[in-house]
Order: C-alpha cells, then structure tokens, then sequence
C-alpha cells in the first residue's frame, strides 16, 4: 500500500459513507439538498477513482481513456455542487450556475467527441513519477486547447461561490459563509491551480479534484450534520411541544366541555365554519357534514336570524368583538338560547376574513332569570292587588260618585220631562252632565284596569304632575275618610321622567297608605300629606311625600325597604320592598328620612326622559 | 211638595252631585240651596233657619257627621238626612244617634230621597211648632205672678183646692181665685190642658 493509494482510497470511501448516510436522510426527507450532497459524494469518490486510475496507467490509450471517463463524475460533481449551494444555501445567482452547466455540458460532449479526451488532443505516452513516496502515471502529449473552456467552468464556479458566500455572509449567515467562501477558495487554490499548471505542463502531478472536493464534501458534511444534529433537536422539542400543545389541548377541551363552550370559525373568503364538536352537537349539525354560513343561520329561530347575520357581516367586514343572545331551533326539541362572543378578523392584504367566536348554551340561565323576572312582576303585581284591595271602599266610592250623579240627574230629567212646559236649556244641560259623568266613571274603571294588569312594564315619558294627580284622585276618598288633606308642591318647569305609569302610581298609592297609617293617631288638623316634585341630581327628577305621623326611629331608617320589616299589625312588610323593586328597575333610588317638623319623608328619585319627552 | 219658606239645603264637596241633588229636589218642587262644604254651610245659613240638610257624610275639613254636631249645639230646627258613598255602620249608628231622619246611600233613589225629605220637614216643622208652642207657655207663664205659679204647680200635682188652701196658708175661696186666674192667663179650657203645659213648660226649660 502507497500513500497514494491510501488517501484516495480514504477520501473515496469518506465519500461513499457521507453520500449514503445523506441519501438516506434525503430519501426520508423531501429536502432536495440532502439527495444532492449524496450524489456530490458519490461523483467524488467516482472522480478520485478516475483519478487512480489514471495514476495507474501504464499506456498512452489507458491514460487517455481515464481522463476521458474522469469528466462524466466531474460532470456530475458540478451539476449537484450547484444544485446542493443553490437548494441549500438558497444563494448563488441562477443564470450563472445555469452557464457554469452549460460549459460544463460542452466540454461534456467535446470530452467524447474529440480523441483521446477533452483535456488533450494528443497523448504521446505515460510518463513516471514520484509522487508522495510512489511512481505515478501522467500523461504526456498536446494539450488541447478546448481545455480552457473547462478551465472557464472553474473559473464561473469561483465566482459563482464567491457572489453565494456573500450572500449568505449578508443574510447574516457568518458560519455558512466562510463555508462556501473557503470552499471555493480551497478549490481554485488546489484543484483549479493544479489543472492549470498541469495543462500548461510546468508541473508535472497527477491531476487533484477529487482531494479537494472531498474536503469539501467533507465541510458541507459538517454543516448538514449539525443541521441533522439541530434538526433533531428541534424535534424532540416540537415533540414536547406537540405534547404540552396536546395536553393544553385536552386541558381546554376539559374546560371547554365543562362550561359547555363550543368553539368555531367562520372563514368568511371560502363561506366556510369550523366547528368544535360541542359546537356542533349545540347545533345538531351531524360531525362530518360541512357547514357554511346558510346552514349555520339554518337553525337559529327565524326572528333572531337577521340579527346574528348582520352581526357576522359586520365582524367579518370591519373586524371587532360582538356579543349575542340568540335562540337556535333543533327539530322536535324547545328552543335553546346561545349566547355568542366572537371576534373578526380582517386581512385585506391577504383577502381574509375570518370570524373566531364561542358558543354557550345560556338556556338554564335564561330561563332562569325570566323565571325571576316573572316572579318579582309577580310579587309586584299581587302587591298592587293587595293594595287595591286595602284602597277598594275609597275606589268602590270614587266609583260610585258619578254613578250617584247620573241617577240623580236622569230622575231629574225625567220629572223635568213630565211638566208639559218642560224646560228644554235644563234637560240638555243635565243630559251634557251625565255624558261628562259617565266619562268619569270611564276614566275610573280605566285607571283600575291599568293598576290591575298584569303584565310587563311599560316605560314611557311620563308628566308627575299627572301621575300623582292621579294617584291623589285614585286615594281621594281613602284620605277623606282618614281625615287626611294632601297636597302637592312642584316646580313649574319638570322635565318628563321615563316610568310606567302604573308601577309609578302603585308606588306612591303605597307612600300615601304608609302615610295615611302613620297619622292615624294624629290630631285631625296636622294630618296632612305633601307631595313634593324636585329636581334631583344627575339629570333626575325627585318626589318626596311627606307625613305628619311620629316618623320612623332614627336607627329603623335604613330598615325600612327590607322584607317583612313592619310596625302595623296588618300588613306583610313587602309595601315598601316592592316600592324599592319598582323604583330601582327604574333605574332610580328611594330613601326614607325624617321631616324638619316631625313626621317620616320617603323620597325616590326617576331618571329624566330623552330631551324630546321634556314637558 | 214644601210649605213656602221651607229650604232643603245641599251639602257635598262633590259640585256635580250636589247639582244634580239641586235640579232633582227642584224638579220635585223644593226650595234648594247647595253649599260646597260645611264651614260655607254655617257661613251662610242664619241660626234660626229651618228645613232639611242634606249632608254628605265624607267630606275634607269638617265632615257630615261634625256639621250636624255642630247644628245641634246650635239648637237648630233643620232636620238633616245623610248621604254616603261608603254606608259604613259605625257611621250611620252616631249619625241616627245624634238625630239624624235618614241615612241614605249613594246613588239613593228618587222615591227614598224625596221621602227622607218629606219625613226631614215633617220633623223640622214638628220641631219649629213645639218649639213655638213652649215659648207660648214661657211667655205666659211669665205673666202669671209667684202665687199664681205655686197655685199652678199644686194644681198640676194633682192636689185639691182644699189641700192647696192648707199648704200656702191660705183660704180655699182665694185657692179658687187663683185658679181661675191661672186657667184664663194660660190660655187653658180645663185642667187637664193645663197639666199639659205645665209639662211642657217644664220640658222647655229643661232643654235650654
């Protein structure tokens, strides 16, 4: 064994072993790199081999014919060296690699075209020499001259390596760059230098590509390992990732089903939604069907459906967050209602438009707080009842006044009717008076029908002024007979309030009653009773009715609104409660104090109507 | 239908029921007079008036039942007939205790009315008569002298010319003098006619 032998056999199989594990990684992985780095080996090492051969020559024919045959695997070396910087540096300019292969290609056909090869036009004979420690072949003859346009080809990879080193050096690459850069170096120096000298035949070698290309290979070898080496890494890392991504997935869909939360997406561009199962099973919509918009509006109570569309629409178009209550429809079951938070998002670069929402069955929950509206309308309204019934001898007479008068006037009427004189100017003034009486009675049953209702709250701009006459007209009779003068005070000027009426009137029937109760032991001359109208604060407007009674206990005064809280020995203690419910629905606030003179003071406030509903 | 000078007077806080009160006692041929409330009622009203109210019971301020107190301290001859909307009992019992004709509830019919009236009348007119009547006896016996009114009393016990003559000290032909005198001066045919005023006479004093 030589020297000779020894490192072109080395250099050779570090090649092959380099190519195969290369092209094993490549075959696994649709990096096109990895394949041509294999092939670059392979050719290498085929190289090296042409190379030995050569060495090992002992005619001018078997020379000629080793350095013909060299060019194919120098071929070869070129195109995937071009390929492998190119795919794997992603630098080198294409039109240059694109020349480098055509020349390459021409001294390709030239090398099998011309005889003996593409290097010579002649070779005379083999000539020895010593070479590390050993006798060696090179051939001896005329150099062609189409051997420059092989020379040209190392020439443009130089500059071809060179323009990719920068490159990759700019990219902020420093590693890489001297790579490819020392690379190319590395190549002029030995195997460009080499040949050109060879050619020109001031030194007599043996012709050295392959040994620095197997350094090459080698370097590349190098950087693609510690690429598989940190390919790997990241592997094992997406690994844990994917399993911390899976666990906080299984951990959210733990959550997710928990609160019964559906999530989904809606990809506005393709009409397409995406849906999590339990916003699927929410829906009915079966696993596997797909859904779009249509489909998903399908299902969702036909009043509600508009709402949501232009909801969407809007989220879709404009991006930003909304918030729905709507019911959905699944056949043969009650209609469920969902409430949806969602979010667009908008990419007009991109021409995307999606909507990222989740879904919860908000049925119990709504269901619920109906039920509990419906119950304090409930109690509301058997209050109100109630209080009717404690108030029904001053309605029955208020009732019965112009019911009196009607008769009274009709049996006038009646007996004027019988004179044969009859005097016509007061029969017509009597039966004007009845239609005005009747109408009064009209307006009673009127206002008791209204305070009897059961039913939602009806809020519009209300005058107090004539909300509490009439509350006055309705407890008229119950003061009289109480021995109770009321009066009322208000400004000229007081902006209509937003109330119902009725709930209004009910709550200050049940201050005038707590009032009339408070007095029951007072001397006949103070019992008296004021309601006083007010502006209040933040755009309010205040009522305040007041008493003359021994008021309420200085440390009662915060006691009063609450439930089954009482100093008569009728009644539930929920007057005043349901007085409190009423007047902070409305969204305003009511408070007891004691009077400057004695006697309690229950003040609530209401907030004033739109500025059009101003009185 | 009222003697001339009889007055049926209106009292309701309610303007169109004491209108229609008015027209229908009108039309039924009384004298009638409304009055919006009590304090305007005695206002305008002189003492001595004399008729039927008509007094609505709840009224604001003073109400029904403390105008009829108030007409009786005055020793009015108007008999009054209550009106009410709501008839509660312990009400109408005060109300006829204090002397009232009639309690009538609202809406009170023509026939009901017009007879409380009629009944009302009567008893003002039986008042204002025995009222005139006492002050007749008061002003005879006024006229009488101290014998002539111890003579009276004797007589009207019941005691004998004989047993009077025996009690005053004085003779049974001077009792007969005086009695005489007593008949002739009060105005009475017999005895028996005497004994009656004398109750009466009695009875007025009581009463003022």
């Amino acid at each position: 064994m030589s020297w000779v032998t020894i490192v072109w056999l080395c250099a050779a199989s570090a090649c092959v072993t380099l190519a195969g594990v290369h092209l094993q990684i490549g075959l696994k992985q649709p990096r096109q790199f990895y394949l041509w780095f294999a092939v670059m080996g392979l050719s290498a090492a085929a190289v090296g081999g042409c190379e030995l051969a050569v060495m090992r020559s002992e005619t001018a024919a078997q020379i000629g014919l080793a350095v013909r045959w060299a060019h194919v695997p120098l071929f070869i070396l070129f195109v995937s060296f071009l390929f492998f910087v190119r795919t794997y540096f992603r630098a080198g300019r294409s039109w240059l690699a694109w020349t480098i292969l055509a020349d390459r290609a021409v001294c390709l056909a030239i090398n099998f075209i011309q005889s003996p090869n593409l290097t010579y036009s002649e070779i005379t004979g083999v000539r020895r020499i010593a070479f590390l420690g050993e006798t060696v072949s090179v051939p001896d003859g005329v150099v062609s001259p189409w051997a420059r346009l092989g020379q040209i080809g190392s020439l443009l990879l130089l500059v071809f390596l060179a323009d990719a080193a920068i490159t990759v050096w700019r990219r902020g690459d420093r590693t890489r760059a001297v790579l490819v850069g020392s690379s190319a170096i590395l190549y002029v120096l030995i195997a460009a230098g080499n040949s050109a000298l060879v050619y020109a035949g001031r030194w007599r070698i043996p012709f050295l590509i392959s040994v620095p290309f197997t350094v090459i290979v080698l370097a590349m070898a190098y950087q693609l390992g510690a690429d598989v080496l940190r390919a790997s890494e990241l592997a094992r890392s997406l690994g844990e990732s994917e399993r911390a991504r899976h666990e906080s997935d299984r951990r959210l869909a733990v959550a997710a089903d928990a609160t019964s939360l559906g999530f989904w997406v809606w990809d506005a561009r393709t009409d397409d939604i995406w849906m999590t199962p339990r916003a699927r099973g929410l829906r009915g919509f079966p696993a596997d069907e797909r859904i779009d918009l249509a489909r998903f509006l399908s299902v969702v109570y036909p009043d509600d459906r508009e709402a949501l569309r232009k909801c969407l629409d809007a989220a879709a178009r404009h991006g930003g967050t909304f918030d729905l209550v709507y019911r959905i429809v699944r056949p043969g079951d009650d209609p469920r209602w969902i409430q949806t938070r969602g979010a667009g998002e908008v990419d007009a670069d991109a021409g995307s438009a999606r909507v990222r929402a989740v879904s919860i069955d908000v049925t119990d929950r709504t269901l619920s707080e109906k039920e509990a509206s419906l119950r304090k309308a409930e109690v509301i309204h058997l209050s109100r009842v109630r209080m009717l019934g404690e108030l029904s001898g001053s309605l029955a007479h208020e009732l019965n006044r112009p019911l009196a008068t009607i008769l009274t006037n009709a049996q006038a009427a009646q007996r004027l009717l019988e004179d044969p004189a009859g005097n016509a100017e007061e029969i017509r003034d009597i039966l004007a008076d009845v239609v005005e009486e009747d109408r009064r009675a009209g307006e009673v049953i009127q206002r008791l029908r209204r305070l009897m209702r059961r039913g939602e709250i009806h809020v519009e701009p209300l005058s107090l002024t004539s909300v509490v006459d009439e509350a006055v007209d309705l407890a008229r009779s119950d003061l009289i007979a109480r021995g109770v003068t009321a009066s009322m005070e208000s400004p000229d000027a007081l902006p209509s309030v937003r109330g119902d009426r009725v709930q209004i009137q009910q709550v200050l029937l049940n201050l005038f009653t707590n009032a009339c109760d408070a007095m029951g032991q007072v001397d006949g001359a103070r019992r008296q009773l004021v309601v006083r109208l007010g502006h209040g604060d933040n755009g309010s407007v205040t009522v305040s009715v007041a008493d003359r009674g021994p008021g309420i206990l200085p440390t009662k005064l915060g006691q009063v609104f609450e439930p089954f809280v009482t100093t008569k020995e009728t009644g539930m203690g929920l007057g005043l409660t349901v007085c409190q419910t009423i007047i902070e629905a409305h969204g305003g606030r009511i408070w007891a104090d004691n009077g400057p003179d004695g006697g309690a003071v229950l003040s609530f406030t209401l907030p004033v109507a739109a500025p059009e509903g101003v009185s | 239908m009222s003697t001339p000078g009889e007055t049926v007077f209106v009292v309701d806080d309610d303007p169109a029921m004491r209108k229609s009160l008015s027209r229908l006692l009108r039309a039924a041929g009384h004298e009638a007079l409304a009055f919006g409330g009590p304090e305007e009622f005695l206002r305008l009203v002189p003492a001595d008036a004399w008729g039927c109210a008509i007094l609505d019971v709840s009224m604001p301020g003073l109400d029904g039942l403390a105008l009829q107190r108030e007409l009786a301290s005055r020793n009015s001859q108007i008999s009054v007939v209550f009106l009410t909307g709501h008839g509660d009992i312990p009400k109408t019992v005060q109300a006829m205790k204090s002397g009232a004709t009639d309690f009538l509830a609202k809406p009170v019919e023509e026939t009901s009315l017009l007879l409380a009236v009629h009944r009302a009348l009567d008893a003002s007119r039986a008042t204002r008569k025995a009222r005139g009547e006492v002050a007749d006896v008061e002003r005879r016996l006024r006229t009488l002298t101290a014998r002539e009114r111890e003579v009276m009393e004797l007589v009207a016990a019941g005691r004998l010319n004989k047993q009077i003559g025996r009690d005053l000290g004085i003779a049974e032909s001077t009792v007969k003098i005086h009695r005489a005198r007593v008949l002739e001066k009060m105005k009475a045919g017999s005895v028996a006619e005497l004994v009656r005023l004398a109750d009466q006479a009695r009875a007025g004093r009581g009463r003022a």
